[in-house]
């Protein structure tokens, strides 16, 4: 299989897939792989291969296989075991004392397996975790040490020459376990444990807290690699589709980001060379499986995209060259059960090395050895000393800005550590120029003229003979070191000052780049007039920066890194990602609404009978339970479900896995079954409410015999036919049993009658306890308060009606009136006037609150009696109450108006505008017509000079007022006040009520 | 007797993890795991409405207020936002708030009685409920906290039904104090928790331990004015226990509504309180309502899962028949069956007084 070359653009159909960055004209190579081995039956699930680059490892539940490596007969030894678990990860031992021994993480158990000639010899079983293992990774230097990490959330290093215990465990005291872990590959004796989306940095030599943290990334990280050069460089692969690049000295910020659209699987340096290798893994399963390769020093295009595998690439591992150097191969193992090599030639190696138009990268490569050894140097302290990290502006496009590599600005600092600001100058020889130049005047002068009280800004040195200065921004949550120095030349046309924002800058390099950009054009325009312009771009940058960072955290993805780097919110994320405590996302669900509405909806989710086989167990309790059981464990996170815009993933998953598990049958209804449909069901029925029913019920006092009859039919139209026998059982209620021309003694016992009152009353409850609140709300009502000529039926005799009734009103506990002379009062109910004639005899204790409901009802209210017991009316009332809001969201509003009469509580006050009249007799205010202790209406009509009853209005402003006809002729032709105070009450009052709405 | 008014697609590009109708039942809100909140029609299957769009992680829940305080919809999410979005027109919504004061997912929103003004309580996976309440005057929002409420997370949150005051001459004892707030929690520590506002303090009134495993919801009974209190809650133990209480909520006593197949993850009490729903982890939505005899009794019988809505509704299932009830036989034949029109699993059985 002769390699294949190709340099083709990238045609913009999508063909790019999950790997594009996004760049417009994409131009990179594409790799054939070398050799291909495949293994039908292999389920290996990790793949490593051993020092010498011989052999290859992989490992699956049922199988050890070897795979020998550079001879095309393809040997290959199978080796039988027996587990129920899948193997998690194997490691071959990096260092090549133990070459022949490899490490096997299965569950909660490492086992160390040596490889004999014959077969492989399980040496030890190292056991100290208590959850399942995610990572194992070997020291490069001492071959003893092993470090495992798992969900457990501890990491332990092992040393091989003592197994029984670890020989020290990292505990990293949170709630998300860790899933990678990995030795630095140049000193040892830092290591990086990956927990969800944050990295803990620990050094073994002081292994009770973690000497760093690294909110790294947003979402489950899947990959750790430190770097083979820089002591204190590692590169994360995350969920969240990026590869980041981290310093540990500088945790607060990736120095460069790789973007692509999908989640990336793993990122590992090249062992030689300036490039990087990531896996992606595509959405949905679809779309291309990419390996690319990245230079370091060019985060928007790969350099080379490696074909070949056609599902996803589970794991690679570089095939050292023992014999040339320069030359290194890439083993790649994939689902689809192949096994690629690929070469990575000079040709490639030498693309990834920075262009040398790119001069600041190619200074950072020419320094790297030279950088590398000073920092060995330094004791471990070094970490925590803050390493400047200017990034040049006005020398380099935006482009550059972006990557704020070691370059050669901060040499001079490293090699200066006497140097104690944070501030980096920008280079010796521009400084040592400047020193011996002279300071203009114009320099000094425009420093001496600075405004330093500038909002956001502080300046923290100006120094008019070195010819720089310093300024902290702080604006918008962020803060901004920014280092200025002036050429010589400076202000002379066209030689602006050159902008560095400095270590402790707390923004992204994407925005610092606006920022920087925003400073040149500022400082460019006054300039070329030769005019000093330092106040000038300070205040453009605090205005920018506000403007910039709020746009920013609208869009969105960028807001999350932003958030990220505020290191107010570091601590509360870094406990926050994590998904064992989230609930399991309901697939189905169920809702009331307040009239009987009811909502369902149900998805399945085909992950079941898988999960249900893994688990032994029902439905998943939590969240992170999703990921355990996809097929490529824990490649396809939690998460997926959450952060991913095509979070449908895991269902696709599972539906594939279910396809092979039940069969197409079950798989096309559980797919049709995915649809998110929502039913809305009329569930009222089931609560016997009925909102037809409560339209036509009717509550008329006047014939409650009739009143009865005529629910009873309605129950009967709208098929409640168990409530009819209800109804008529309340017509008896209603119905006297003793004839009318009884004496008035018996008549009082009627309304007394125990029995009736009592069956209402277990009629009632019956009705409320069953939950048919419309049926027993409906019969409290309509026996309560209610007028005795409606109890007697339509045939009775109107007086004879009436005098039983007012007796019985001084019975009634509610209605105290006076017992009125019989006689006087069968004289004149012919007249009109006879409720207004009871109305006076009342006593004070009538309340107020009865009296509206009196000129409602009029002449029935007066002779208002009750079946229902006072000791029951609150307990009814709150049924009422139920009932209204039932009618309220039925918009039924006059019948809840009803409803809500028959209760007893007060209508709350009226929030309005109230007019409020003083009594001239007591001098108290009131709100009704008419002071009842004086007895004298307090309103009188400035016009007709009579009390008001009726209709009236008055001028909020001066208080005037009468009757509502009379002021309305009047202000058709006047505008001021009829009593002559001269308040033009129109608009006054206009005015005032503006004033209160 | 249940009929189906509508079916609606909600087009979402992932699961759907609630639906709520508002208190008209006017328009429907549906969450998911696509981050979206979509406002429908409920009566027309037409596009969404409205897409609201602020989330950036799965929304589990939405809860609608109470229509006197305007058209108010609150959204809970994974990325441990609560939004509060306020609209002029069904098209037209706006975020009226946004807490964030949450560090870890937000499982459940919950708007308080309108009595109470307008109050939200939300529950969140670090472990803590907040309670929002928002001055409607000046708009500002107060956010009370009760840290540590559930160790490990809070599942779920509902409000206690306000109790409307008792007149003075009320002879009945009542320690009940109508201004009293109360909530009710469920937790990862499978313990349903009842709160008190106290002084502006929320205190921890009971503890009702009987579940096995992690509670996913809980439900307070609205209550039409009876002199008990219910409480369901749901657990992924596949239990749904009812706690009753007397008026004074001094004391609750726990009932096993049923032993599921799968976990149960949604509870809905109906407005008057007597009829509860449940769905879970194997979809099935089921109906259930106490007897006369206090026993809880299933009242519908279905076959499969809520979502094959084209299956004929007369597949009663004898052996869940059995299991019922025989004096609640379903209504008499001359009545209009609903459910002929309906084509849905939810069948038409209905109880007979």
């Amino acid at each position: 299989m002769p390699p294949t070359e190709t340099l083709r653009a990238g045609s913009g159909n999508g063909e790019r897939g999950a790997g594009g960055a996004g760049g417009s004209e994409q131009t990179y190579i594409i790799r054939q792989s070398n050799k291909c081995y495949e293994h039908r039956d292999s389920q290996a699930t990790a793949m490593s291969v051993d020092y010498s680059g011989q052999w290859v490892l992989l490992a699956g539940r049922g199988h050890l296989a070897l795979q020998r490596l550079g001879q095309d007969d393809g040997t290959l030894r199978r080796h039988e075991r027996q587990s129920k678990y899948d193997i998690s990860v194997a490691e071959f031992a990096i260092c090549p004392s133990r070459r022949e021994y490899c490490a096997i993480a299965t569950s909660q158990n490492i086992d160390i397996v040596r490889w004999g000639p014959a077969e492989p010899y399980y040496e030890n079983s190292l056991r100290g975790h208590t959850r399942t293992v995610t990572d194992i990774d070997w020291h490069n230097k001492n071959p003893n040490l092993l470090v495992s990490c798992s969900i457990d959330t501890f990491s332990h290093i092992w040393d091989l020459r003592d197994p029984r215990k670890p020989a020290l465990s990292l505990n990293a005291v949170c709630m998300s376990g860790a899933t990678q872990v990995g030795f630095n590959r140049r000193s040892g004796n830092l290591l990086a444990a990956a927990h969800d989306g944050d990295l803990r940095i620990w050094d073994i030599r002081k292994g009770s807290c973690p000497t760093h943290y690294i909110t790294a990334h947003l979402n489950r990280v899947h990959g750790i690699n430190w770097s083979h050069k820089r002591e204190t460089c590692l590169a994360t692969a995350s969920q969240d589709g990026t590869v980041k690049y981290f310093d540990v000295c500088n945790p607060r910020r990736a120095e460069k980001i790789i973007t692509t659209l999908s989640p990336v699987w793993r990122a590992r340096y090249t062992p030689i060379g300036n490039g990087l290798v990531s896996i992606v893994v595509p959405h949905l399963g679809r779309g291309e499986n990419s390996l690319l390769l990245w230079s370091n020093s060019k985060q928007t295009d790969p350099i080379c995209s490696f074909v070949g595998h056609t599902d996803v690439i589970l794991d690679f591992a570089w095939r050292p060259n023992r014999e040339d150097s320069t030359e290194i191969e890439l083993v790649t193992w994939s689902r689809d059960r192949t096994l690629r090599v690929w070469k990575i030639d000079d040709t490639m190696l030498k693309l990834c090395e920075p262009s040398p138009d790119e001069d600041e990268e190619g200074d950072s490569s020419r320094y790297e050895p030279d950088l590398s050894e000073l920092r060995a140097l330094t004791p471990p302290e070094f970490m925590h000393t803050l390493q400047p990290r200017p990034m040049t502006a006005a020398s380099l496009p935006i482009a550059a800005t972006l990557e704020p590599g070691l370059g050669a600005n901060t040499l001079p600092m490293a090699r200066s550590p006497s140097f104690g600001g944070v501030y980096a100058r920008r280079e010796e020889t521009h400084i040592a120029r400047s020193l011996t130049d002279q300071p203009t005047c114009s320099l000094q002068h425009e420093f001496s003229l600075l405004n330093t009280n500038m909002p956001h800004v502080d300046v923290d040195m100006l120094c008019a003979i070195k010819r720089y200065a310093c300024f902290k921004i702080c604006a918008a949550d962020h803060t901004i070191i920014l280092q200025v120095t002036f050429p010589t030349a400076y202000p002379s046309p066209n030689v602006p000052p050159d902008f560095q924002l400095c270590q402790g800058t707390t923004l992204s390099s994407d925005v610092s780049g606006v920022l920087l950009k925003v400073l040149r054009t500022n400082a460019l325009q006054r300039v070329k007039k030769s005019r000093s312009c330092l106040e000038q771009c300070l205040r453009a940058l605090v205005a920018a920066m506000k403007k910039r960072v709020t746009s920013v955290a609208g869009a969105g993805a960028d807001r999350s890194q932003m958030l990220l780097q505020s290191p107010r919110l570091e601590g509360a994320l870094s406990s926050a990602l994590h998904d064992a405590c989230i609930p399991f996302p309901r697939t189905s669900g169920v809702h009331f609404n307040a009239i009987g509405m009811l909502t369902t909806f149900a998805q399945v989710m085909n992950t079941k009978r898988l999960t249900l086989r893994q688990h032994q167990s029902i439905t998943p309790r939590t969240l992170s339970a999703i990921n355990g059981s996809g097929l490529l464990g824990n490649v396809m996170s939690t998460t997926t479900a959450q952060r991913d815009p095509n979070a449908s993933f895991y269902l696709q998953e599972r539906m594939i896995a279910c396809k092979r598990l039940q069969g197409k049958q079950r798989v096309m209804r559980q797919i049709n079954g995915t649809t998110p449909v929502v039913h809305i069901y009329d569930a009222s029925q089931l609560l016997h409410i009925n909102r037809d029913m409560a339209r036509d019920f009717t509550l008329d006092k006047r014939n409650i015999v009739e009143t009865c009859r005529r629910n009873g039919e309605i129950c009967r139209a709208h098929g409640r036919l168990d409530l009819v026998p209800i109804w008529l059982l309340a017509e008896l209620i209603a119905t006297p049993h003793v004839p009318h021309e009884s004496s008035m003694s018996c008549q009082l016992l009627f309304y007394k009658d125990p029995f009736k009152k009592s069956l209402l009353e277990s009629l009632i409850m019956h009705y409320a306890g069953a939950g048919d609140v419309q049926t027993a709300v409906l019969l409290a009502c309509l026996f309560d308060k209610c007028p005795a000529a409606g109890l007697m039926g339509m045939d009775m005799d109107v007086a004879s009606c009436r005098l039983p009734a007012q007796l019985h009103a001084q019975l009634s506990p509610y209605h105290t009136v006076l017992p009125l002379d019989f006689k006087s009062s069968a004289q004149a109910r012919a007249s009109s006037g006879t409720w207004q004639q009871l109305k006076q005899l009342r006593s004070n204790s009538w309340s107020d609150s009865l009296d509206w409901l009196d000129f409602k009802l009029g002449q029935t209210d007066a002779f208002a009696c009750s079946l229902i017991r006072r000791t029951k009316m609150p307990l009814f009332d709150q049924f009422k109450r139920a009932y209204a809001d039932v009618l309220f969201g039925w918009q039924l509003l006059t019948k809840r108006a009803v409803i809500l009469k028959h209760t007893l509580h007060t209508p709350p006050p009226s929030q309005g505008v109230e007019f409020v009249t003083e009594c001239a007799g007591c001098g108290k205010p009131k709100r009704t017509p008419k002071c009842e202790p004086c007895k004298r209406p307090v309103l009188i009509c400035i016009l007709c000079c009579l009390p008001v009853r009726g209709a009236s209005n008055a001028c909020l402003s001066c208080g005037h007022g009468g009757h509502m006809q009379h002021m309305i002729h009047w202000f058709e032709h006047h505008t001021v006040c009829a009593t002559g105070c001269g308040c033009s009450c129109l608009q006054r009052t206009s005015e005032l009520l503006a004033l209160i709405s | 007797m249940v009929s189906l008014l509508q079916e609606i697609d909600t087009e979402h590009e992932d699961i759907v993890h609630h639906a709520a109708l508002d208190f008209y039942g006017l328009l429907l809100a549906t969450c998911s795991s696509d981050g979206s909140v979509r406002i429908f029609h409920s009566r027309k299957n037409n596009k969404a409405l409205a897409e609201l769009k602020g989330h950036q992680g799965p929304v589990w829940q939405v809860a609608w207020a109470h229509p006197k305080f305007g058209n108010i919809l609150a959204s809970c999410s994974y990325d441990r936002k609560v939004i509060i979005w306020k609209s002029t027109t069904p098209r037209d919504w706006s975020k009226l708030y946004e807490y964030i004061n949450h560090d870890s997912s937000v499982n459940s929103v919950d708007f308080a009685p309108a009595e109470y003004g307008l109050v939200l309580a939300c529950a969140s996976s670090d472990g803590s409920i907040s309670v929002l309440t928002c001055n409607t005057e000046y708009g500002v929002w107060d956010a009370k906290k009760i840290p540590n409420a559930h160790t490990i997370g809070v599942n779920a949150i509902s409000w206690c039904s306000a109790q409307a005051p008792d007149p003075a001459f009320d002879q009945r004892v009542t320690s009940r104090n109508p201004a009293v707030k109360r909530l009710v929690s469920g937790g990862c520590d499978n313990l349903v928790k009842i709160w008190r506002e106290d002084n502006d303090r929320w205190i921890e009134e009971h503890r009702l331990e009987a579940h096995s495993d992690w509670v996913r919801d809980v439900a307070w009974a609205p209550s039409i004015g009876l002199p008990r209190m219910q409480i369901a809650s749901a657990s992924q133990d596949r239990h749904v226990i009812i706690w009753s209480s007397n008026a004074d909520l001094s004391q609750w006593t726990s009932n096993v509504l049923h032993t599921f197949d799968d976990a149960v993850w949604s509870i809905s009490w109906s407005t008057t309180g007597n009829v509860l729903a449940v769905t879970g982890g194997d979809n099935n939505v089921s109906l259930w309502k106490e007897n006369s005899e206090g026993q809880w009794i299933r009242i519908n019988y279905e076959s499969g899962t809520a979502i094959q809505s084209k299956q004929s509704h007369q597949l009663h299932n004898p052996h869940q028949q059995q299991a019922q009830q025989p004096l609640n036989l379903p209504q008499s034949s001359d009545s209009e069956h609903s459910s002929n029109l309906s084509n849905s699993n939810l069948s038409n059985s209905q109880l007979s007084n």
